[in-house]
């Protein structure tokens, strides 16, 4: 709602914009749209026919020949076949429109999906979501109008022609301020698409301050402090109540206008036709039928110049997009794939003078870092804050390409491995848990592509067994059918963190990676957690990311981790007594030489 | 935008309550009762205007060029350029009256919703997810703007266009208006179908947009997650879905419309034929003239575009009317603390009296604190320690009165903190939370919180008490540094700073403090120790602790467990209680200490 509302404004000129995502999506979909073009035409043959069969009727009642049946079945018909095409045109243009949005959102998600952290590291969810929604649907509501705007188009060239040949010069008379009505509405399109933007960059604001009051609410109830924040909302809501008069302004000075133009068209040709009629030069029924058409004229050269606005307005939005979908995936499958040996001691992982830095400008956070981990052996890295612990992780699950140096699972690159190989491999709990929208069996089978969550239910009942997570699931309302997330039931941390361990349970990984899994955890659920861990850990080789000194004890093996490097490794008692750096991590961790407990709500 | 997109059975109300819901509104609006007469005023006029056009018309061709006099023809002209005019000078008028009384009402509901909401107790906060109230005040309120800047426009202008355009066409010749209007019956059938038909469909196209989005927001939150679990293709098959979905949605209501639209335009051409085909057997009688057979199928057309208008708004209409119904609710419900009359200014000091209190919260069964009571002596500095829901922050909380307790009573001073003034309470007791939470705008608006009047020098001398005045004023902009969203610009350690000086601006006799769980890095956390402790000297102190180091400085240690008061003593004195439960905490805290703790500290 609030992000990415000033950028929209800019208007690019439509030469300029790259159209080809847009132009291939129109091409897959030519069938629909030329059918639209084809109904929009049948529909201005049906709407020039009405007034012209009017103007018949009335020439003939006058004369009083008998024939005005005949003139009124006819335009009855002509009213069934532009009722139908009316709608049948709408239809079509509505569907092609929707349905290229909806394949363009398609295009952007599933792009987007697949492309590599480093990407994701610096895109904002609110921007990309806005490519989806907003822009989408300007692009949708261009879209509409192409099938629309070449009916238009074609009604207004036939109704031209109508007019010259019934009287050149009282066409002119009727025609000459219409061109006008085009100009005016495409100058207020553009006027007033700023000023809605102002609006809504306005109620943005307000909610900001709605947002941070709500989430606040403790500190506002603790200092009393409505006043203040009454105040602040007061000036956001003036705000919005200024801008929203600007936008009435700009109405009030162009739709009136789109009124009166048309207005004068017909004043025109009651006027100067009048006269015409009165010299015999013309009949009633032909200035009735003038009258008629002027009126007919309004509307499609409105909308056409609302379609060159609407068409800048996609035309922005489109850059965006292609901004979005012009990003190539960093991280791709190698052209021959090699496959990681089966057997039964597998899972041994190497990091060869690994060189890893997250920018450009950013110094490298590992250099030249050297890591054996024997098949089945459990490692705990130790390091300061930023010394690099969760790099190595995510380097590990291919998140990220080293700049230099090599990581390998049993003896294979990763970079020659299919990347949903080495993500199958290895399986991680990240420090915080995130839920899906889903039941509880689908969030733990999340990882394991081959496990139905309905089918196999034993096979999930067993992994939250093994994390400890059975008896709380049977205890959630539906047991494990309840279902999560931001919409569902919400879980503690430590039962969060229990359905992680329980989905790399199931994944069964040959390496597993622990990023500090009992940080949410309160301290009385520790050791339960800590005991779901070695069950799962036993065997399997484990690296483990430790910010507290009980999770170093899991581990066979510590690394100390500084400078980008291994500085030094051993078992917690070898460091302890030889390393003063480790002994000075270790204190860190825990800064105020006490330990937490507790967390209330 | 995303959250509270969601509908439920609130969307849907029933007629009666509709009109109830729009009564009250209008009351509500009373405020711009002048404006929006003016502005109905013009619209009126502009609407005239348009109706009175097709007159001329007539007057031209039946007086001027059938008669063949030039001088009414001219008449006629002069005349339609008239009321054109006119209508092009009140329908500039309308745009901006319409808006200035609509806008207006909005803010006068965006300011009397979000006072409500901030009267409201914590308990209120908890009841209701965040999410929700954020949409009530914003997506809610926008939902109107439409009705009320296009809406209502359009209603009045198409109701007097409407009845005016019958009226006309009755007056020209009711024959050929009740022959025309023979396919009036198709369009109002044809008109309560699509309403019904159109809102369901509405309603269903905004659900499933609120869906899709969730599951965009989802995959992108989640996309290291989904791309650890080798699961992309999965989730895009889910994406694609959901996004489907939408796409039928969408489609159900263009299929709705355009039926709707395509029988509206065919009986606008088959009223143009019946008229015609009783126009020219009545010209042919001499019963109307040419003229007035003209007038009516220009008048035919502007009887049927507004009754499609009309239709389109009922759509607006009623998702305005759900929204108000929810913002009504909120304005329904009454604050659970609030001042009543007689209230008193609570002393300058005093002892803080906890007298047999329960406190459950609502919904839940299990008390979170019964039969507590605790006299803390004014300068006191008690620490509450215990377990997850013991019940330690519930009693902070209470003691702060920002819930009331169920039974028994908290006082200070010997004035029951019911009986306090809103205004004495918060100048006597400050909360500080767990986390320094700061508002978007400078360093000194966010001091200035709880007293807005406060000097700079007062400002200034707040954060010399706690000692941390030069790291406020060694930055470039000193006090009027931009914090930025949440104070973003700011560390967690400077945040809690902020949050320290704010409390210390105030100068409490009482503060009740929330300890951090979570560390700041270890300079920051010295900083924030020490000026802690000048703010808490000589005030009465009430700590949820979390640290074993912050037990310790207390004078008194109140132990909670399962919502009750267990033990309350010294540190020496309940270390000494066999098998007491801060013995046993005190040992387990030093046991999940690192091992070989000689070497810790470093």
């Amino acid at each position: 709602m609030s992000d990415a509302a000033p950028e929209r404004g800019s208007v690019r000129s439509l030469r300029d914009t790259d159209w080809s995502h847009l132009v291939s999506l129109l091409r897959d979909r030519r069938r629909g749209l030329s059918i639209g073009v084809a109904l929009g035409l049948a529909w201005t043959l049906g709407k020039i026919a009405v007034p012209l069969l009017t103007q018949s009727a009335i020439d003939h009642s006058i004369n009083g020949d008998g024939s005005v049946l005949a003139w009124s079945a006819a335009i009855a018909a002509a009213g069934v076949v532009t009722g139908s095409f009316t709608a049948a045109r709408r239809h079509i243009a509505f569907r092609e429109s929707r349905m290229v949005e909806t394949l363009m959102r398609e295009r952007i998600h599933d792009h987007v999906l697949g492309l590599h952290p480093a990407y994701h590291d610096h895109a904002q969810t609110g921007q990309l979501m806005s490519r989806m929604s907003a822009d989408l649907n300007q692009v949708q509501m261009f879209v509409v109008m192409i099938p629309l705007t070449l009916s238009h188009v074609a009604l207004i060239l036939g109704v031209a022609v109508t007019l010259v040949v019934l009287d050149p010069w009282l066409a002119i008379v009727a025609l000459a301020p219409l061109p006008f009505v085009n100009v005016t509405a495409k100058r207020f399109s553009n006027a007033i698409h700023p000023a809605v933007l102002a609006v809504q960059s306005e109620q943005a604001q307000l909610s900001a301050v709605v947002e941070e009051s709500i989430a606040g609410v403790r500190v506002v109830k603790g200092f009393g402090a409505e006043r203040v924040r009454m105040e602040a909302l007061s000036t956001e809501a003036d705000d919005i109540q200024k801008v929203s008069l600007r936008a009435a302004v700009i109405r009030a000075r162009f739709l009136p206008l789109m009124e009166l133009l048309p207005a004068l068209g017909l004043i025109g040709v009651l006027g100067i036709g009048g006269l015409r009629v009165l010299d015999g030069a013309m009949t009633v029924g032909e200035l009735v039928a003038f009258n008629f058409f002027v009126t007919l004229l309004v509307w499609p050269l409105r909308s056409i110049g609302m379609t060159v606005a609407f068409a800048q307005r996609a035309a922005a939005a489109l850059e965006r997009v292609h901004e979005v979908l012009s990003v190539d995936p960093a991280i791709v499958d190698p052209q021959h794939p090699q496959r990681l040996p089966a057997g039964a001691s597998v899972g041994a992982v190497a990091f060869r003078s690994v060189r890893f830095g997250y920018g450009d400008g950013d110094a490298a956070v590992l250099d030249g870092f050297d890591l054996n981990i024997a098949a089945g052996e459990s490692v705990a890295l130790v390091g300061a804050t930023g010394s690099g612990k969760s790099t190595i992780a995510r380097l590990l699950l291919r998140f990220y390409d080293p700049e230099a140096g090599a990581i390998e699972i049993d003896g294979i690159d990763l970079r020659d491995l299919r990347v949903d190989d080495v993500r199958r491999a290895v399986g991680i709990v990240f420090e915080e848990t995130l839920l899906f929208n889903d039941s509880v069996a689908a969030n733990i089978a999340f990882a394991s592509p081959s496990v139905d969550p309905d089918a196999d239910r034993d096979a999930i009942v067993v992994a939250a067994s093994l994390a400890g997570a059975d008896d709380f699931i049977r205890s959630l309302p539906a047991g494990y059918d309840t279902v999560l997330g931001e919409r569902g039931y919400s879980l503690s941390g430590g039962q969060r963190q229990r359905i992680a361990i329980a989905r790399a349970v199931l994944a069964d990984p040959r390496v597993l990676i622990l990023d500090d899994a009992t940080s949410a955890v309160d301290p009385s659920k520790e050791h339960e957690i800590r005991s779901a861990l070695s069950t799962v850990m036993d065997g399997r080789t484990t690296i483990v990311i430790a910010h507290r000194p009980g999770t170093i004890a899991m581990a066979d093996r510590v690394a100390l981790i500084d400078g980008g490097q291994v500085a030094d490794a051993g078992t917690h008692d070898e460091l302890l007594a030889r390393s003063a750096r480790y002994r000075e991590v270790l204190a860190a961790l825990v800064p105020s030489n006490d330990v937490v407990v507790g967390g209330d709500r | 935008m995303w959250g509270g997109a969601g509908v439920d059975a609130n969307d849907r109300l029933d007629r009666a309550e509709a009109a109830k819901v729009l009564a009250r509104a209008a009351r509500l609006a009373r405020g711009q009762r002048r404006t929006a007469g003016a502005a109905v005023g013009f619209v009126a006029m502009a609407t005239a205007t348009a109706l009175v056009g097709p007159l001329f018309v007539r007057h031209g061709i039946d007086q001027g060029i059938r008669l063949n006099n030039r001088s009414a023809l001219i008449t006629a002209v002069g005349g339609y350029l008239f009321v054109a005019a006119l209508g092009y000078l009140g329908s500039r008028r309308q745009y901006v009256l319409v808006n200035r009384a609509g806008e207006g009402f909005l803010r006068e509901l965006r300011l009397r919703l979000f006072a409500h909401i901030q009267r409201q107790s914590l308990g209120f906060f908890d009841r209701n997810k965040a999410g929700v109230l954020v949409a009530r005040m914003t997506a809610d309120i926008e939902s109107m703007s439409e009705l009320v800047q296009w809406g209502l426009l359009q209603f009045v202008s198409a109701g007097i266009l409407i009845t005016a355009a019958l009226a006309v066409l009755m007056v020209l010749s009711w024959q050929l208006t009740l022959v025309a209007l023979a396919v009036l019956p198709i369009v109002v059938i044809a008109s309560i179908r699509f309403q019904r038909s159109s809102n369901d469909a509405y309603l269903e196209v905004r659900e499933r947009v609120g869906n899709n989005l969730s599951t965009i927001q989802e995959h992108l939150a989640g996309i290291r997650v989904i791309q650890a679990s080798a699961r992309t293709d999965e989730q895009r098959r889910r994406f694609k879905a959901s996004n489907r979905a939408l796409f039928d949605a969408h489609m159900t209501t263009v299929r709705v419309s355009t039926w709707y639209f395509g029988v509206v335009e065919l009986a606008g051409v088959l009223a143009t034929a019946l008229a015609v085909l009783a126009g020219g057997w009545l010209v042919d009688r001499g019963s109307v003239s040419v003229g007035t057979v003209v007038a009516v199928v220009l008048l035919l057309a502007s009887l049927f575009e507004p009754v499609q208008q009309l239709s389109q708004l009922y759509n607006t209409l009623q998702s305005a009317t759900a929204s108000l119904r929810k913002m009504f609710d909120i304005l329904d419900t009454a604050p659970e603390i609030d001042e009543h009359h007689g209230s008193v200014d609570l002393p300058s000091t005093g002892a803080l009296v906890v007298d047999n209190v329960q406190f459950s919260y609502p919904g839940s069964v299990q008390p979170a604190l019964s039969d507590a009571s605790l006299v803390i002596a004014a300068g006191e500095r008690i620490a509450l320690v215990g377990p997850t829901g013991a019940g330690k922050s519930t009693l902070a909380k209470l003691v702060a009165r920002l819930y009331d307790p169920d039974e028994g009573s908290i006082s200070m001073g010997g004035i029951d903190l019911r009986n306090a003034t809103l205004a004495s309470l918060r100048q006597r007791i400050v909360v500080v939370p767990q986390e320094g939470f700061l508002f978007n705008g400078t360093i000194a608006d966010n001091l200035r919180l709880a007293s807005p009047q406060s000097s700079d020098d007062d400002l200034l001398s707040a954060l010399d008490r706690i000692g941390v005045r030069r790291h406020f004023t060694d930055l470039p902009d000193g006090l009027a540094t931009e914090v930025r969203e949440r104070g973003s610009r700011l560390s967690a350690g400077e945040r809690q700073l902020v949050s320290l000086a704010r409390a210390a601006l105030v100068d409490p006799a009482i503060l009740v403090l929330d300890e951090a769980t979570s560390n700041l890095d270890p300079g920051t956390e010295a900083e924030v120790e020490a000026a802690l402790e000048r703010l808490m000297a000589g005030r009465t102190v009430v700590v949820v602790a979390h640290r074993l180091s912050t037990v310790r400085r207390a004078d008194r240690i109140v132990v909670c467990d399962g919502g009750r008061l267990v033990e309350v003593g010294t540190h020496d004195e309940l270390s000494a209680l066999p098998g007491g439960r801060y013995a046993a905490l005190a040992a387990a805290w030093e046991s999940s200490r690192p091992t070989a703790p000689p070497l810790l500290g470093g």
